[in-house]
């Protein structure tokens, strides 16, 4: 009650200033979203502004956000590889490796569920804690740095009025809270729907050639040389316009967090994956959950090599002769087993026949959901390459 | 940091002005200080200190942090009924949780201020009883931490990949990958996109600890890292996870440790009550 003489007073300054108060309102936010898509969830106490995700794109490229200011989030997650870093496990600022390889922040507005598999992580603005105050692995290696966070924040000349600008409301606007929601109203503003499959669904019909219209056939339920109906059973898992099941969006009322283990490994009866990566299990202690992991969108999927969680299949070939097989086994070694047999193992996984036209066919389609766009679009670029 | 300083003066001030009076303010209430000491074994806890003949291999660890947060701090009466502590708030203590701080920055992760005490009031009356759970008030332990109050806003006793808080932070050496860890908190939470919030978790972890002969006037609650370990080979580690226990409970390194705390580990009841707080 306090502050209502002050709000009338700021609202009569502003009154008073005229044209220059229409300048200084936020701009609103327009979405470039085709009408085959939803729009996506956003949480209320963060709105997009242009603004603040003019802000999050900086602090995204901004190697102030680590520790040792070696790394940010754009080393982990580089435009050139659809915001992949092409590794098998990614590699924290410390020289750590993380037991996952990281995933595309294209389209991630629309997740379900964050990272691998993860139940509890819904919210970007909550996920961006994780890389930068997380302990197991070190990331970009903040904890208990954040006062040393929000120093180099205000004595960085530039940072103080994109804060003001991104939140305007806010008395003292350099805090973690507000460096988590322009990272995450950045992220959400990364979008991928310009690939050939897009232009194709819109009604270019010569946006795929043959061999992409085959394989997106077969991809969809189409029946293989073997006389197979919906011999692969691709989009089961990788339905939808996200290329994943694992969707979310603003009319969404369900939840779409999805999780399933598709036969890497199976090292004993209990259908276990390698210790420490074991998938959703590792989280929820449940033997059912092991080896768990939410399928990937495969939009931009020929760029985020190698695959799975941990980066253990090099190709998009040995990733279709993996799911030919229905699973793959580890003839050797530690991880030693046959994921074909694994416990977990989602009942659509029971292997294929197919021959190398329809093995390239597919390849073809999966080639045609690279959005190039998304690689050199300068609204998702690195500000700091220039300098 | 100087200004908690002031303010922790300020707080010595205040209690023992408090002190000073009658006990109860005419309200029927007093006030009243639970004091906690970190020990290890027959030691006192000092942070940086090498502890020896630890765990099921007589380890010897450097222990470079040991904090945790408390809460539903309850005080047994004459009638053997247990009443709550409304909490004082201050920098350690907000949302229903405490934070009793052993260590004094002796490592990066660390801050200098120390906590020993939870502070706050109860009925008028004499008390002989003391029942908490070492956690935080599920509400605040799954809140947004960047704006949460102290002591809820430190990052070092976040646990953001569990949506919540680590409830027990111990670790050892110079916290490289190689060094033995314990960080406790709620796993297998849920999260709504709806709401962005937690709805359940699978394991809640909050160690039931009730001590039935406490006099709050005289006595401590000690939290004893010898007892914590008790059994476990501290020494050795399942390939693949973390060095000690991190909570997760696909770790079995986790299962002695849980064990001590009363805790439900893989499915499996513990055998017993918790060793790791008695009274002194």
């Amino acid at each position: 009650m306090r502050n209502v003489p002050l709000i009338l007073f700021l609202i009569l300054l502003g009154a008073g200033c005229g044209s220059s108060d229409a300048a200084s309102a936020p701009e609103e936010w327009v979405w470039d979203i085709p009408d085959t898509v939803p729009l996506p969830r956003i949480p209320e106490d963060n709105p997009m502004t242009p603004a603040k995700v003019e802000l999050g794109r900086f602090l995204f490229y901004d190697k102030q956000l680590s520790a040792n200011q070696t790394q940010s989030c754009g080393s982990c997650h580089q435009q050139e590889l659809a915001f992949t870093d092409g590794l098998a496990r990614a590699e924290g600022s410390t020289g750590e490796l993380h037991p996952r390889s990281s995933m595309s922040i294209a389209n991630v507005a629309y997740a379900a569920s964050l990272t691998w598999a993860n139940e509890a992580l819904v919210r970007l603005e909550r996920q961006a804690l994780v890389p930068m105050f997380g302990e197991n692995p070190v990331e970009l290696g903040m904890a208990n740095m954040e006062n040393e966070l929000l120093r180099r924040m205000r004595d960085d000349p530039r940072y103080p009025p994109m804060f003001a600008d991104a939140f305007p409301d806010e008395a003292d606007p350099i805090t973690v809270d507000s460096i988590t929601k322009a990272i995450a109203a950045f992220q959400r503003s990364v979008l991928s729907f310009g690939s050939k499959v897009d232009r194709w669904q819109a009604g270019d019909r010569t946006a795929l050639n043959e061999s992409e219209q085959r394989g997106m056939a077969l991809f969809f339920g189409g029946t293989n040389e073997a006389g197979v109906e919906d011999a692969f059973e691709c989009f089961h898992c990788h339905g939808g316009f996200l290329f994943s099941q694992s969707s979310d969006d603003e009319g969404q009322v369900f939840d779409q967090k999805f999780f399933m283990n598709n036969g890497l490994y199976n090292l004993d009866e209990d259908g276990s994956y390698p210790a420490g990566n074991q998938g959703l299990y590792d989280l929820t202690g449940d033997p059912a959950d092991k080896g768990r992991f939410k399928p990937p969108s495969l939009r931009n999927v020929a760029l985020t090599a190698p695959y799975m969680h941990d980066g253990s299949i090099q190709t998009l070939e040995e990733v279709l002769d993996h799911y030919a097989r229905g699973g793959r086994l580890i003839e050797s070694g530690p991880n030693a087993g046959d994921g074909m047999l694994n416990p977990n193992k989602n009942s659509l996984l029971n292997g294929f026949q197919i021959t190398q036209q329809e093995k390239a066919d597919l390849i073809a389609f999966l080639n045609a959901l690279t959005d190039e766009d998304l690689l050199t679009n300068p609204a998702y670029s690195d500000p700091f390459a220039a300098e | 940091m100087k200004r908690r300083e002031i303010m922790l003066g300020a707080l010595c001030v205040a209690s023992v002005a408090s002190l000073g009076c009658s006990d109860d303010g005419g309200d029927g209430t007093q006030e009243v200080t639970i004091r906690f000491a970190g020990v290890v074994g027959t030691e006192p806890f000092v942070c940086g200190e090498t502890y020896d003949n630890l765990g099921a291999d007589d380890s010897s660890l450097e222990i470079s942090d040991f904090r945790f947060y408390v809460q539903s701090v309850e005080l047994k009466n004459q009638s053997g009924d247990y009443v709550p502590v409304a909490l004082t708030e201050n920098d350690w203590q907000a949302e229903g949780a405490t934070l009793i701080d052993f260590e004094d920055g002796c490592t990066d992760l660390g801050t200098e201020p120390m906590n020993t005490t939870v502070t706050g009031t109860v009925p008028t009356g004499s008390y002989e009883g003391i029942r908490f759970e070492m956690g935080v008030p599920f509400e605040a332990n799954h809140d947004n931490p960047s704006t949460a109050p102290s002591p809820l806003n430190l990052t070092s006793m976040h646990w953001d990949w569990q949506g919540g808080f680590k409830f027990l932070r111990i670790d050892s050496g110079t916290l490289s990958p190689t060094d033995w860890r314990m960080h406790l908190g709620s796993t297998g939470c849920d999260g709504d996109q709806l709401s962005g919030g937690t709805t359940a978790c699978s394991a809640p972890n909050r160690t039931e600890v009730e001590l039935e002969s406490f006099a709050p006037e005289s006595d401590t609650v000690v939290a004893d890292l010898a007892a914590l370990v008790e059994g476990a080979a501290l020494d050795e580690n399942q390939s693949g996870t973390p060095v000690g226990c991190m909570g997760g409970p696909a770790d079995s390194d986790c299962a002695p440790l849980f064990n001590n705390l009363g805790l439900p580990f893989a499915g499996n009841a513990p055998s017993g009550a918790q060793i790791f707080f008695s009274v002194d």
